[in-house]
Protein backbone atom coordinates (compact mmCIF):
# COMPACT_ATOMS: atom_id res chain seq x y z
CA UNK A 1 0.00 0.00 0.00
CA UNK A 2 1.45 3.33 -1.00
CA UNK A 3 1.14 6.21 1.32
CA UNK A 4 1.64 9.79 0.37
CA UNK A 5 1.12 12.43 2.99
CA UNK A 6 1.52 15.26 0.47
CA UNK A 7 -1.90 14.54 -0.94
CA UNK A 8 -3.62 15.24 2.33
CA UNK A 9 -4.79 18.76 2.84
CA UNK A 10 -6.54 20.11 5.87
CA UNK A 11 -8.51 23.22 6.40
CA UNK A 12 -7.41 25.43 9.24
CA UNK A 13 -10.22 26.32 11.61
CA UNK A 14 -10.76 29.98 12.30
CA UNK A 15 -9.74 30.16 15.97
CA UNK A 16 -11.05 33.64 16.56
CA UNK A 17 -14.50 32.81 15.26
CA UNK A 18 -14.79 29.60 17.28
CA UNK A 19 -13.44 31.21 20.45
CA UNK A 20 -16.15 33.85 20.27
CA UNK A 21 -18.87 31.27 19.52
CA UNK A 22 -17.81 29.01 22.40
CA UNK A 23 -17.41 31.80 24.96
CA UNK A 24 -20.76 33.37 24.04
CA UNK A 25 -22.47 29.96 24.05
CA UNK A 26 -21.15 29.06 27.51
CA UNK A 27 -21.95 32.48 28.93
CA UNK A 28 -25.51 32.54 27.62
CA UNK A 29 -26.23 29.01 28.84
CA UNK A 30 -24.91 29.97 32.30
CA UNK A 31 -27.14 33.03 32.32
CA UNK A 32 -30.14 30.93 31.27
CA UNK A 33 -29.40 28.30 33.93
CA UNK A 34 -29.09 30.87 36.71
CA UNK A 35 -32.28 32.53 35.55
CA UNK A 36 -34.51 29.48 35.13
CA UNK A 37 -32.93 26.98 37.52
CA UNK A 38 -30.76 27.31 40.59
CA UNK A 39 -27.52 29.25 40.38
CA UNK A 40 -25.65 26.20 41.69
CA UNK A 41 -26.37 24.43 38.41
CA UNK A 42 -24.31 27.03 36.54
CA UNK A 43 -21.38 26.44 38.93
CA UNK A 44 -21.45 22.69 38.23
CA UNK A 45 -21.66 23.38 34.49
CA UNK A 46 -18.60 25.68 34.62
CA UNK A 47 -16.60 23.25 36.78
CA UNK A 48 -17.54 20.44 34.35
CA UNK A 49 -16.37 22.52 31.37
CA UNK A 50 -13.10 23.42 33.08
CA UNK A 51 -12.60 19.77 34.00
CA UNK A 52 -13.25 18.68 30.41
CA UNK A 53 -10.81 21.20 28.95
CA UNK A 54 -8.12 20.33 31.51
CA UNK A 55 -8.25 16.55 31.06
CA UNK A 56 -8.42 16.92 27.26
CA UNK A 57 -5.38 19.22 27.08
CA UNK A 58 -3.27 17.29 29.58
CA UNK A 59 -4.44 13.88 28.29
CA UNK A 60 -5.21 13.12 31.91
CA UNK A 61 -6.21 9.49 32.08
CA UNK A 62 -6.58 7.77 35.45
CA UNK A 63 -6.60 4.41 33.68
CA UNK A 64 -3.24 5.01 32.03
CA UNK A 65 -1.74 5.96 35.39
CA UNK A 66 -2.56 2.55 36.86
CA UNK A 67 -2.15 0.54 33.65
CA UNK A 68 1.07 1.99 32.24
CA UNK A 69 2.92 1.48 35.48
CA UNK A 70 2.61 -2.27 34.82
CA UNK A 71 2.44 -2.23 31.04
CA UNK A 72 5.19 0.25 30.17
CA UNK A 73 6.75 1.56 33.34
CA UNK A 74 5.46 5.02 32.37
CA UNK A 75 4.43 7.24 35.27
CA UNK A 76 3.77 10.65 33.65
CA UNK A 77 0.07 10.74 34.54
CA UNK A 78 0.62 9.04 37.90
CA UNK A 79 2.83 12.00 38.89
CA UNK A 80 0.02 14.35 37.81
CA UNK A 81 -2.47 12.47 40.00
CA UNK A 82 -0.08 12.69 42.96
CA UNK A 83 0.29 16.45 42.42
CA UNK A 84 -3.50 16.83 42.27
CA UNK A 85 -3.97 14.75 45.43
CA UNK A 86 -1.33 16.78 47.28
CA UNK A 87 -3.01 20.09 46.35
CA UNK A 88 -6.54 18.95 47.14
CA UNK A 89 -5.51 17.27 50.41
CA UNK A 90 -4.31 20.62 51.75
CA UNK A 91 -7.47 22.40 50.57
CA UNK A 92 -9.82 19.69 51.84
CA UNK A 93 -8.10 19.65 55.25
CA UNK A 94 -8.62 23.40 55.59
CA UNK A 95 -12.29 23.15 54.55
CA UNK A 96 -13.01 20.17 56.85
CA UNK A 97 -11.19 21.70 59.81
CA UNK A 98 -13.58 24.66 59.62
CA UNK A 99 -16.74 22.51 59.67
CA UNK A 100 -15.33 19.87 62.07
CA UNK A 101 -12.74 21.59 64.27
CA UNK A 102 -12.76 18.74 66.81
CA UNK A 103 -12.46 15.62 64.66
CA UNK A 104 -12.37 13.21 67.60
CA UNK A 105 -15.89 14.26 68.66
CA UNK A 106 -19.11 14.25 66.68
CA UNK A 107 -19.59 12.97 63.17
CA UNK A 108 -17.14 13.54 60.31
CA UNK A 109 -18.01 16.16 57.66
CA UNK A 110 -21.08 14.81 55.88
CA UNK A 111 -20.16 16.18 52.45
CA UNK A 112 -16.68 14.66 52.30
CA UNK A 113 -16.24 11.29 50.59
CA UNK A 114 -15.91 9.19 53.74
CA UNK A 115 -17.38 5.72 53.25
CA UNK A 116 -17.62 2.38 55.05
CA UNK A 117 -14.33 0.64 54.43
CA UNK A 118 -13.66 -3.07 54.18
CA UNK A 119 -13.77 -6.01 51.81
CA UNK A 120 -16.52 -4.36 49.73
CA UNK A 121 -14.20 -1.39 49.04
CA UNK A 122 -11.43 -3.72 47.86
CA UNK A 123 -13.77 -5.77 45.65
CA UNK A 124 -15.26 -2.60 44.16
CA UNK A 125 -11.85 -1.12 43.39
CA UNK A 126 -10.62 -4.38 41.84
CA UNK A 127 -13.68 -4.69 39.58
CA UNK A 128 -13.31 -1.06 38.58
CA UNK A 129 -9.61 -1.56 37.81
CA UNK A 130 -10.31 -4.61 35.63
CA UNK A 131 -13.10 -2.83 33.76
CA UNK A 132 -11.30 0.44 33.11
CA UNK A 133 -8.24 -1.21 31.53
CA UNK A 134 -10.45 -3.40 29.34
CA UNK A 135 -12.64 -0.46 28.26
CA UNK A 136 -9.65 1.82 27.66
CA UNK A 137 -10.80 4.50 30.10
CA UNK A 138 -12.41 5.04 33.49
CA UNK A 139 -15.83 6.66 33.88
CA UNK A 140 -14.68 10.30 33.80
CA UNK A 141 -12.10 9.36 31.14
CA UNK A 142 -14.78 7.83 28.93
CA UNK A 143 -16.99 10.90 29.47
CA UNK A 144 -14.33 13.27 28.17
CA UNK A 145 -13.41 10.95 25.31
CA UNK A 146 -17.08 10.96 24.30
CA UNK A 147 -16.53 14.67 23.70
CA UNK A 148 -13.39 13.97 21.67
CA UNK A 149 -15.38 11.73 19.32
CA UNK A 150 -14.43 8.21 20.47
CA UNK A 151 -17.30 5.88 19.63
CA UNK A 152 -15.72 3.18 21.85
CA UNK A 153 -16.15 5.52 24.82
CA UNK A 154 -19.85 6.00 24.06
CA UNK A 155 -20.14 2.21 24.18
CA UNK A 156 -18.17 2.13 27.46
CA UNK A 157 -20.55 4.64 29.11
CA UNK A 158 -23.49 2.57 27.89
CA UNK A 159 -21.74 -0.38 29.59
CA UNK A 160 -21.36 1.66 32.80
CA UNK A 161 -25.10 2.43 32.78
CA UNK A 162 -25.79 -1.31 32.33
CA UNK A 163 -23.31 -2.25 35.07
CA UNK A 164 -24.97 0.19 37.48
CA UNK A 165 -28.32 -1.41 36.63
CA UNK A 166 -26.97 -4.84 37.66
CA UNK A 167 -25.47 -3.36 40.81
CA UNK A 168 -28.73 -1.65 41.84
CA UNK A 169 -30.59 -4.94 41.37
CA UNK A 170 -28.10 -6.76 43.65
CA UNK A 171 -27.17 -3.91 46.01
CA UNK A 172 -29.24 -5.18 48.95
CA UNK A 173 -27.26 -8.43 49.02
CA UNK A 174 -24.01 -6.50 49.34
CA UNK A 175 -25.55 -4.22 51.94
CA UNK A 176 -26.87 -7.12 54.08
CA UNK A 177 -23.75 -9.25 53.84
CA UNK A 178 -20.91 -6.75 53.78
CA UNK A 179 -21.42 -3.01 53.71
CA UNK A 180 -23.82 -2.68 56.67
CA UNK A 181 -21.14 -4.30 58.88
CA UNK A 182 -18.37 -2.02 57.70
CA UNK A 183 -17.71 1.35 59.30
CA UNK A 184 -16.07 4.44 57.86
CA UNK A 185 -12.57 5.24 59.06
CA UNK A 186 -11.84 8.94 59.01
CA UNK A 187 -8.15 9.49 59.73
CA UNK A 188 -8.50 12.84 61.60
CA UNK A 189 -10.91 11.19 64.10
CA UNK A 190 -8.21 8.65 64.97
CA UNK A 191 -5.01 10.65 64.60
CA UNK A 192 -6.07 14.37 64.55
CA UNK A 193 -5.67 16.50 61.41
CA UNK A 194 -1.90 16.71 61.84
CA UNK A 195 -1.58 12.94 62.08
CA UNK A 196 -3.89 12.39 59.11
CA UNK A 197 -1.90 14.86 56.98
CA UNK A 198 1.39 13.18 57.96
CA UNK A 199 -0.02 9.74 57.04
CA UNK A 200 -1.34 11.03 53.69
CA UNK A 201 1.96 12.77 52.91
CA UNK A 202 3.94 9.61 53.68
CA UNK A 203 1.54 7.62 51.47
CA UNK A 204 1.84 10.01 48.51
CA UNK A 205 5.62 10.29 48.83
CA UNK A 206 6.00 6.48 48.92
CA UNK A 207 4.04 6.17 45.66
CA UNK A 208 6.15 8.97 44.15
CA UNK A 209 9.32 7.15 45.19
CA UNK A 210 8.20 3.83 43.70
CA UNK A 211 7.10 5.48 40.44
CA UNK A 212 10.30 7.47 39.96
CA UNK A 213 12.31 4.34 40.72
CA UNK A 214 10.31 2.41 38.14
CA UNK A 215 10.68 5.17 35.56
CA UNK A 216 14.44 5.34 35.99
CA UNK A 217 14.69 1.56 35.68
CA UNK A 218 12.51 1.18 32.60
CA UNK A 219 12.84 4.23 30.41
CA UNK A 220 16.35 5.53 30.96
CA UNK A 221 18.04 6.93 27.87
CA UNK A 222 15.01 7.46 25.61
CA UNK A 223 14.31 10.75 23.96
CA UNK A 224 10.87 11.22 22.51
CA UNK A 225 10.76 12.17 18.82
CA UNK A 226 9.47 15.64 17.93
CA UNK A 227 6.08 15.70 16.24
CA UNK A 228 6.17 17.26 12.78
CA UNK A 229 3.12 19.49 12.48
CA UNK A 230 1.19 20.19 9.33
CA UNK A 231 0.79 23.88 9.93
CA UNK A 232 3.29 26.47 11.05
CA UNK A 233 2.41 29.34 13.33
CA UNK A 234 1.85 32.59 11.53
CA UNK A 235 2.84 35.95 12.95
CA UNK A 236 -0.13 37.93 14.29
CA UNK A 237 -0.91 40.92 12.07
CA UNK A 238 -2.62 43.23 14.58
CA UNK A 239 -3.21 43.59 18.33
CA UNK A 240 -6.49 41.64 18.37
CA UNK A 241 -5.02 38.69 16.52
CA UNK A 242 -2.00 38.82 18.85
CA UNK A 243 -4.33 38.44 21.86
CA UNK A 244 -6.04 35.51 20.19
CA UNK A 245 -2.66 33.98 19.47
CA UNK A 246 -2.04 33.78 23.26
CA UNK A 247 -5.26 31.80 23.60
CA UNK A 248 -4.32 29.63 20.68
CA UNK A 249 -0.92 28.91 22.22
CA UNK A 250 -2.43 28.03 25.60
CA UNK A 251 -5.23 25.83 24.32
CA UNK A 252 -3.70 24.08 21.35
CA UNK A 253 -0.52 22.94 23.09
CA UNK A 254 -0.40 19.75 25.14
CA UNK A 255 -0.32 20.47 28.88
CA UNK A 256 1.98 18.69 31.27
CA UNK A 257 -0.03 16.14 33.34
CA UNK A 258 1.33 17.71 36.53
CA UNK A 259 -0.21 21.05 35.51
CA UNK A 260 -3.40 19.14 34.70
CA UNK A 261 -3.41 17.38 38.08
CA UNK A 262 -2.89 20.62 39.99
CA UNK A 263 -5.79 22.30 38.11
CA UNK A 264 -8.06 19.29 38.82
CA UNK A 265 -7.07 19.47 42.50
CA UNK A 266 -7.98 23.17 42.58
CA UNK A 267 -11.33 22.54 40.82
CA UNK A 268 -12.06 19.86 43.42
CA UNK A 269 -11.34 22.33 46.23
CA UNK A 270 -13.53 25.04 44.63
CA UNK A 271 -16.44 22.61 44.32
CA UNK A 272 -16.01 21.29 47.88
CA UNK A 273 -15.90 24.78 49.47
CA UNK A 274 -19.54 25.33 48.66
CA UNK A 275 -20.92 21.93 47.61
CA UNK A 276 -19.23 18.53 47.57
CA UNK A 277 -16.12 16.94 46.04
CA UNK A 278 -15.94 15.89 42.38
CA UNK A 279 -17.77 12.71 41.42
CA UNK A 280 -19.70 11.57 38.35
CA UNK A 281 -21.11 8.13 39.19
CA UNK A 282 -24.11 9.08 41.36
CA UNK A 283 -25.60 10.93 38.41
CA UNK A 284 -24.97 8.09 35.94
CA UNK A 285 -26.62 5.74 38.46
CA UNK A 286 -29.64 8.03 38.37
CA UNK A 287 -29.68 7.77 34.55
CA UNK A 288 -29.50 4.00 34.90
CA UNK A 289 -32.46 3.79 37.29
CA UNK A 290 -34.55 6.22 35.20
CA UNK A 291 -33.84 4.14 32.11
CA UNK A 292 -34.65 0.80 33.76
CA UNK A 293 -37.80 2.23 35.37
CA UNK A 294 -39.02 3.50 32.02
CA UNK A 295 -38.30 0.06 30.52
CA UNK A 296 -40.57 -1.43 33.19
CA UNK A 297 -37.85 -2.86 35.45
CA UNK A 298 -38.23 -1.06 38.78
CA UNK A 299 -35.22 -0.40 41.00
CA UNK A 300 -35.65 -2.06 44.41
CA UNK A 301 -35.45 0.11 47.53
CA UNK A 302 -31.70 0.47 48.08
CA UNK A 303 -31.11 -0.34 51.76
CA UNK A 304 -28.81 2.03 53.59
CA UNK A 305 -28.11 4.15 50.52
CA UNK A 306 -29.48 7.29 52.18
CA UNK A 307 -26.92 6.85 54.99
CA UNK A 308 -24.01 6.90 52.57
CA UNK A 309 -22.27 9.85 50.98
CA UNK A 310 -19.90 10.24 48.03
CA UNK A 311 -21.51 9.03 44.82
CA UNK A 312 -24.59 7.38 46.31
CA UNK A 313 -27.37 8.12 43.83
CA UNK A 314 -29.99 10.61 44.93
CA UNK A 315 -33.28 9.14 43.69
CA UNK A 316 -36.08 11.59 44.28
CA UNK A 317 -39.43 10.91 42.68
CA UNK A 318 -40.48 13.58 40.24
CA UNK A 319 -37.31 15.62 40.59
CA UNK A 320 -36.00 17.61 37.64
CA UNK A 321 -33.84 15.76 35.15
CA UNK A 322 -31.48 18.69 35.02
CA UNK A 323 -29.64 18.26 38.30
CA UNK A 324 -26.26 19.59 39.37
CA UNK A 325 -24.71 16.24 38.49
CA UNK A 326 -26.28 16.31 35.04
CA UNK A 327 -24.56 19.61 34.28
CA UNK A 328 -21.24 18.45 35.75
CA UNK A 329 -21.22 15.34 33.54
CA UNK A 330 -22.43 17.01 30.36
CA UNK A 331 -20.05 19.90 31.07
CA UNK A 332 -17.14 17.43 31.01
CA UNK A 333 -18.26 16.12 27.61
CA UNK A 334 -18.85 19.65 26.25
CA UNK A 335 -15.56 21.02 27.63
CA UNK A 336 -13.56 18.19 26.09
CA UNK A 337 -15.43 18.67 22.80
CA UNK A 338 -14.66 22.42 22.63
CA UNK A 339 -11.06 21.84 23.64
CA UNK A 340 -10.56 19.09 21.05
CA UNK A 341 -12.13 21.17 18.27
CA UNK A 342 -10.01 24.18 19.22
CA UNK A 343 -6.81 22.13 19.20
CA UNK A 344 -7.79 20.51 15.87
CA UNK A 345 -7.98 17.09 17.52
CA UNK A 346 -11.68 16.36 17.29
CA UNK A 347 -12.53 13.44 15.05
CA UNK A 348 -15.11 10.67 15.02
CA UNK A 349 -13.02 7.64 15.93
CA UNK A 350 -14.74 4.46 14.91
CA UNK A 351 -13.02 1.18 15.82
CA UNK A 352 -12.89 -1.18 12.85
CA UNK A 353 -12.63 -4.50 14.64
CA UNK A 354 -15.86 -5.72 16.30
CA UNK A 355 -13.97 -7.09 19.31
CA UNK A 356 -13.26 -3.50 20.48
CA UNK A 357 -16.98 -2.85 20.94
CA UNK A 358 -17.26 -6.02 23.03
CA UNK A 359 -14.24 -4.97 25.11
CA UNK A 360 -15.68 -1.49 25.68
CA UNK A 361 -19.12 -2.84 26.61
CA UNK A 362 -17.88 -5.61 28.93
CA UNK A 363 -15.25 -3.29 30.45
CA UNK A 364 -17.94 -0.66 30.98
CA UNK A 365 -20.29 -3.14 32.68
CA UNK A 366 -17.60 -4.45 35.07
CA UNK A 367 -16.43 -0.91 35.81
CA UNK A 368 -20.02 0.32 36.32
CA UNK A 369 -20.73 -2.50 38.76
CA UNK A 370 -17.54 -1.68 40.70
CA UNK A 371 -18.33 2.04 40.71
CA UNK A 372 -21.81 1.36 42.10
CA UNK A 373 -20.50 -0.97 44.78
CA UNK A 374 -17.67 1.39 45.76
CA UNK A 375 -19.96 4.46 45.58
CA UNK A 376 -17.63 6.21 43.21
CA UNK A 377 -15.18 5.97 40.34
CA UNK A 378 -11.55 7.05 40.13
CA UNK A 379 -12.89 10.52 40.98
CA UNK A 380 -15.43 10.04 43.78
CA UNK A 381 -13.95 6.99 45.51
CA UNK A 382 -10.28 7.82 44.96
CA UNK A 383 -9.36 11.35 43.78
CA UNK A 384 -11.90 12.92 46.18
CA UNK A 385 -11.65 10.29 48.95
CA UNK A 386 -7.92 10.46 49.71
CA UNK A 387 -8.08 14.27 50.20
CA UNK A 388 -11.15 13.65 52.43
CA UNK A 389 -8.57 11.92 54.67
CA UNK A 390 -10.70 8.78 54.50
CA UNK A 391 -9.21 5.28 54.63
CA UNK A 392 -11.63 4.05 51.93
CA UNK A 393 -9.75 6.11 49.31
CA UNK A 394 -6.53 4.19 49.95
CA UNK A 395 -8.22 0.77 50.01
CA UNK A 396 -10.02 1.59 46.76
CA UNK A 397 -6.64 2.58 45.24
CA UNK A 398 -5.18 -0.79 46.25
CA UNK A 399 -8.17 -2.45 44.54
CA UNK A 400 -7.65 -0.34 41.39
CA UNK A 401 -4.00 -1.41 41.32
CA UNK A 402 -4.84 -5.11 41.71
CA UNK A 403 -7.57 -4.87 39.06
CA UNK A 404 -5.37 -2.97 36.60
CA UNK A 405 -2.60 -5.56 37.07
CA UNK A 406 -4.96 -8.49 36.39
CA UNK A 407 -6.51 -6.78 33.37
CA UNK A 408 -3.13 -5.86 31.87
CA UNK A 409 -2.18 -9.56 31.86
CA UNK A 410 -5.41 -10.45 30.03
CA UNK A 411 -5.16 -7.61 27.55
CA UNK A 412 -1.55 -8.52 26.72
CA UNK A 413 -2.54 -12.12 26.10
CA UNK A 414 -5.80 -11.74 24.20
CA UNK A 415 -5.49 -8.85 21.80
CA UNK B 1 12.72 8.56 3.74
CA UNK B 2 10.79 9.55 0.66
CA UNK B 3 7.08 10.03 1.01
CA UNK B 4 6.38 8.14 -2.18
CA UNK B 5 8.21 5.00 -1.14
CA UNK B 6 6.09 1.90 -0.66
CA UNK B 7 5.81 1.32 3.07
CA UNK B 8 3.89 -1.13 5.15
CA UNK B 9 1.03 0.38 7.08
CA UNK B 10 -0.60 -0.65 10.32
CA UNK B 11 -3.86 1.23 10.62
CA UNK B 12 -4.99 1.44 14.26
CA UNK B 13 -7.22 4.47 13.78
CA UNK B 14 -10.37 4.38 15.91
CA UNK B 15 -8.66 2.43 18.69
CA UNK B 16 -8.09 3.49 22.29
CA UNK B 17 -5.11 2.77 24.57
CA UNK B 18 -3.64 0.28 25.18
CA UNK B 19 -4.70 -1.39 21.94
CA UNK B 20 -2.76 0.74 19.37
CA UNK B 21 0.49 0.08 21.25
CA UNK B 22 -0.22 -3.62 21.82
CA UNK B 23 -1.04 -4.18 18.15
CA UNK B 24 2.14 -2.36 17.07
CA UNK B 25 4.24 -4.46 19.46
CA UNK B 26 2.66 -7.66 18.14
CA UNK B 27 3.45 -6.60 14.59
CA UNK B 28 7.09 -5.96 15.51
CA UNK B 29 7.49 -9.04 17.72
CA UNK B 30 5.59 -11.79 15.98
CA UNK B 31 6.28 -11.26 12.30
CA UNK B 32 9.07 -13.33 10.84
CA UNK B 33 11.19 -11.67 9.59
CA UNK B 34 10.52 -8.55 11.64
CA UNK B 35 9.46 -5.62 9.42
CA UNK B 36 12.23 -3.21 8.39
CA UNK B 37 9.82 -0.30 8.31
CA UNK B 38 6.31 0.15 9.57
CA UNK B 39 4.03 3.15 9.37
CA UNK B 40 1.47 3.20 12.20
CA UNK B 41 -1.56 5.38 11.58
CA UNK B 42 -3.32 6.53 14.73
CA UNK B 43 -5.87 9.13 15.78
CA UNK B 44 -5.32 8.52 19.51
CA UNK B 45 -2.92 11.19 20.85
CA UNK B 46 -1.79 9.19 23.93
CA UNK B 47 -0.46 6.51 21.54
CA UNK B 48 2.15 9.06 20.44
CA UNK B 49 3.83 8.70 23.81
CA UNK B 50 3.35 4.93 24.25
CA UNK B 51 4.31 3.49 20.83
CA UNK B 52 7.72 5.24 20.34
CA UNK B 53 9.38 4.05 23.59
CA UNK B 54 8.17 0.50 23.02
CA UNK B 55 9.48 0.52 19.42
CA UNK B 56 12.80 2.01 20.52
CA UNK B 57 13.18 -0.80 23.07
CA UNK B 58 12.92 -3.16 20.09
CA UNK B 59 15.65 -1.35 18.18
CA UNK B 60 13.55 0.85 15.93
CA UNK B 61 13.99 4.49 15.16
CA UNK B 62 10.91 6.65 15.09
CA UNK B 63 9.46 9.76 13.46
CA UNK B 64 6.05 11.25 14.13
CA UNK B 65 4.19 13.32 11.59
CA UNK B 66 0.75 14.91 11.73
CA UNK B 67 -1.09 13.80 8.59
CA UNK B 68 -4.51 15.34 9.15
CA UNK B 69 -6.51 17.03 11.85
CA UNK B 70 -6.31 14.59 14.79
CA UNK B 71 -4.34 11.95 12.86
CA UNK B 72 -0.68 11.05 13.00
CA UNK B 73 1.71 8.72 11.25
CA UNK B 74 4.36 7.09 13.40
CA UNK B 75 7.12 5.96 11.05
CA UNK B 76 9.20 3.15 12.53
CA UNK B 77 12.40 1.93 10.90
CA UNK B 78 15.09 -0.55 11.88
CA UNK B 79 17.88 1.67 13.15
Amino acid sequence: MAFNSNNLTISRPNYQFWTIVVVLGIASLCALLSFFAEASVAVFWLIGLAFGVTVQRSRFCFTSAFRDFFLLGQVRVLKGILAGLAVSTIGFAVIMSMSSPNPAFGSPPSDANILPVGLSTLIAGTLFGIGMVLAGGCVSGSLYRMGEGYIASWVAILGVITGLFFLNQTWNWWWDNLISRETPVWLPAEFTYTGALIITTIGLLSILYVSVWKERKVSAGFTMPQIKKLTTDTQPTNSISEIFSYLKKAFSKEWNPITGGIILGLLNIILFIRFRPLGVVGEISRWSTSLSNSLGIPTPYLDGMDLLGACAPILTEGASWFTEGFFLNTGIVAGAFCSAVFAREFKLRIPKSPIRYVQSMVGGIVMGYGAGLGLGCTLGAFFSAIPSLALNGWVYAVGLTIGAYISVQWVKKFS
Amino acid sequence: MSDNQEVEILDVRGEICPYPMIRTNKELDERDPAPLTLAVLTDHPPALSTIPPEAMKRGYGCEIEEIASGEWRIQLFKA
